[in-house]
């Protein structure tokens, strides 16, 4: 997502406005930057590498009816959600219970909620004594309790084995924390010093977030403030009742898997049909199975934010991000199904694993109403790999959630990226020596994996290996939650283009010469989703994310391109005679 | 739960403000698009069932894509 565009520019619908188009998207401008300095905020103070390093939030404003009005580019899959988020808190709390310097915390997962380790907090914002609208943010919290260290429990059947759940509630009242929840949030988290300091990082952020709101409302004043957001917010709807126009009308559908829930080694099939009906989208769910025993089902604020995110991709990108541009979007999630999860089902997993494949599913339904303007399917995984215990240097309990980049699909007119976290989450790569310096484990190796991109004129981008060391005299306690591990079920690809490599998590122990499977170790139900394993000094772990899908026919690929494929080591030569049908040599 | 028309009820359909006990922690799903309904649902009979709708919007919606659905 690139900065607003100015409202009647280049690519807009020219529908003349009250307001003059450069104040206007100077104000736009000035409501995605009062969301961009909230998230360097917690960059800079928060305490968990899930804040600063991996990028693991999102920051909104709205305004005081519940419409979000400006979105800073940071998580997408949390933008969607907290459009929810906010608007059924101020409806099931009622905006006048709001008064200024109260924090709303929440994180229930069957409110809006993308997953139960995601918070979210909401401040009003008064000016003069006036309500002007609300900032917010949510943020991931590295462990919120529940069964599995990192609360990413894989093999989890109940929420309350997720976390610790908070349905919205004021943890700060007039700018004075209430002392008495916050103490009964740590004493149900493993690492409450952690969340002690990301928790006030989010709720730092928002006052800074409510100082540059109100200079913005003394600056041009509430009524042509409250203009401007009603005018962008319709000139959002417009452009992207433009867009959508553009799409032939048809119904178009579209079936994707997943390999098993952690609970049992069954396939989960989600099922998508796309309406196009001249300006407006009907994303109908239905079809997808109904929820699973296992965490891999997605929230309501999951499908819904997936499916934004993918009419977002191929539409044009300059859209202004408010309320205004999700309107000719209408989505049915079936209550009860894998789409949308009833309490007290598990989810945690829906948000990393099932997220990326609805949004990839919406857009390659769309494939044949917009041929060239499609990828195929992404990695679609995070790999989550979560770890903890007592830290060797602080006698602290410590936790960590450490996720993987994978390879993007190809599009018609390029490769896919390699390395890169999954387009929902935009998070980035904690480096290697950050993880190393804060927890017990030393990186062997962190490698692009030769042949992984999925064949096609187009290259699916590549996935990667990192193998990680337990140091000496150390014991962690390891929870992963992955998929796309077995044969048959890696990203797909389109126009012909192959399947993308997949993932996988093995063991070695020490003294083990080979790395087996978590399931041949410890006898894991599922190979790619477990919860508690104890892991010894010595003891590897190898992660390995899976490649993008390709476009297009292999045999088409640019000679060129190929060779160089082959020259980097991107691409093996054997799998160059194979699947490209061209003998190259490095 | 109790129930009383709303304002912008229409003539098919009334509001019903939802009042959970504080042991009710669970929230109602529409039944046309399953987002949450946080504070009043839209009660409608469609066919001599009850269906409970986020608003007046989701009860269009069912009637004009949910409904044409089923029938096929």
């Amino acid at each position: 997502m690139s900065s607003a565009a100015t409202p009647g520019g280049a690519g807009g619908p020219g529908v003349p406005t009250a307001i003059d188009p450069v104040t206007l998207g100077i104000v736009n401008n000035g409501f995605v930057n009062v969301c961009r300095e909230m998230g360097i905020t917690m960059i800079r103070t928060a305490f968990s590498p899930i804040f600063n390093e991996g990028l693991d939030f999102s920051c909104v404003l709205f305004d005081r009816h519940g419409n979000m009005i400006g979105q800073a580019e940071f998580c997408p899959a949390q933008i969607a959600a907290s459009l929810f988020i906010v608007r059924w808190t101020l409806e099931e709390l009622g905006i006048e219970s709001f008064e200024p310097g109260d924090v709303v915390l929440h994180n229930d997962p069957y409110r809006g909620g993308a997953h139960i380790p995601e918070h979210s907090v909401i401040r009003p914002v008064f000016h003069e004594g006036e309500l002007f609208g609300f900032v917010a943010n949510v943020g991931h919290l590295a462990e919120i309790g529940g069964k599995a260290v990192g609360s990413f429990a894989a093999d989890a059947t109940e929420v309350f084995q997720e976390g610790l759940r908070i349905p919205p509630v004021k943890i700060v009242k007039r700018d004075v924390n209430d002392m008495e929840l916050w103490r009964l949030i740590m004493a149900n988290h493993r690492t409450p010093r952690n969340t002690w300091g990301d928790l006030n990082a989010q709720i730092g952020s928002l006052r800074v977030a409510e100082r540059r709101v109100i200079e913005m409302v003394d600056r041009y004043g509430r009524d042509f403030l409250e203009q401007a957001a009603n005018e962008l917010m319709d000139y959002s709807e417009r452009w992207m009742r433009a867009e959508i126009s553009a799409i032939p009308d048809g119904v178009y559908e579209f079936t994707e898997r997943m390999e098993d829930d952690g609970v049992s080694d069954q396939p989960v099939t989600f099922h998508v049909t796309v309406n196009v009906r001249g300006d407006e989208l009907i994303v109908d769910w239905t079809g997808t199975d109904p929820q699973v025993r296992g965490p891999i089902n997605a929230t309501y604020g999951v499908t819904a934010g997936a499916t934004y995110n993918a009419v977002f991709h191929v539409t044009d990108h300059h859209i202004p991000k408010n309320s205004g541009a999700y309107r000719p979007i209408r989505i049915i999630a079936p209550p009860g199904s894998a789409v949308n999860v009833q309490y007290p089902g598990p989810s945690v997993g829906g948000n990393t694993e099932t997220h990326p494949k609805l949004a990839d599913m919406v857009i390659a339904a769309l494939a044949p109403a917009l041929p060239g303007r499609v990828s195929a399917a992404e990695g679609g995984t995070c790999c989550n790999f979560l770890f903890g215990g007592i830290h060797p240097k602080t006698g602290e309990y410590y936790a960590n959630y450490h996720l993987e980049g994978c390879g993007w699909g190809a599009k018609s007119y390029d490769d896919g990226n390699d390395a890169i976290i999954i387009k929902n989450g935009n998070c980035r790569n904690t480096p290697v020596e950050i993880f190393e310096t804060r927890y017990p484990l030393r990186v062997k190796e962190y490698s692009l994996i030769p042949d992984s991109g999925g064949a096609g004129a187009m290259r699916g981008g590549l996935g990667t290996r990192r193998i990680m060391r337990v140091q000496d005299g150390v014991e962690i306690t390891v929870n992963a939650l992955l998929d796309r591990t077995k044969p048959g079920f890696g990203a797909f690809g389109l126009e012909g283009g192959g399947q993308g490599g997949s993932a996988a998590i093995k063991v070695k122990r020490a003294g083990d010469t080979e790395f087996r499977t978590f399931t041949e170790a410890f006898g894991t139900v599922s190979a790619s989703k477990f919860t508690n394993v104890v892991l010894r000094g010595g003891d590897e772990v190898l992660i390995e994310s899976p490649g993008g899908g390709g476009y297009g026919d292999a045999y088409a690929r640019d000679p060129e391109r190929l060779a160089r494929d082959v020259f980097e080591g991107f691409v093996s030569a054997g799998q160059a005679q194979a699947l490209y049908g061209a003998a190259v040599t490095t | 739960m109790s129930g009383a028309a709303g304002p912008d009820g229409g003539a098919g359909g009334r509001w019903v403000e939802l009042k959970p006990a504080v042991w009710e922690t669970v929230v109602r799903a529409c039944d046309c698009c399953g987002q949450v309904v946080p504070k009043r649902l839209w009660v409608v009979d469609i066919a001599g069932s009850e269906r409970r709708f986020c608003g007046t919007e989701c009860e269009s919606l069912y009637r004009s894509y949910v409904l044409p659905r089923l029938a096929r």
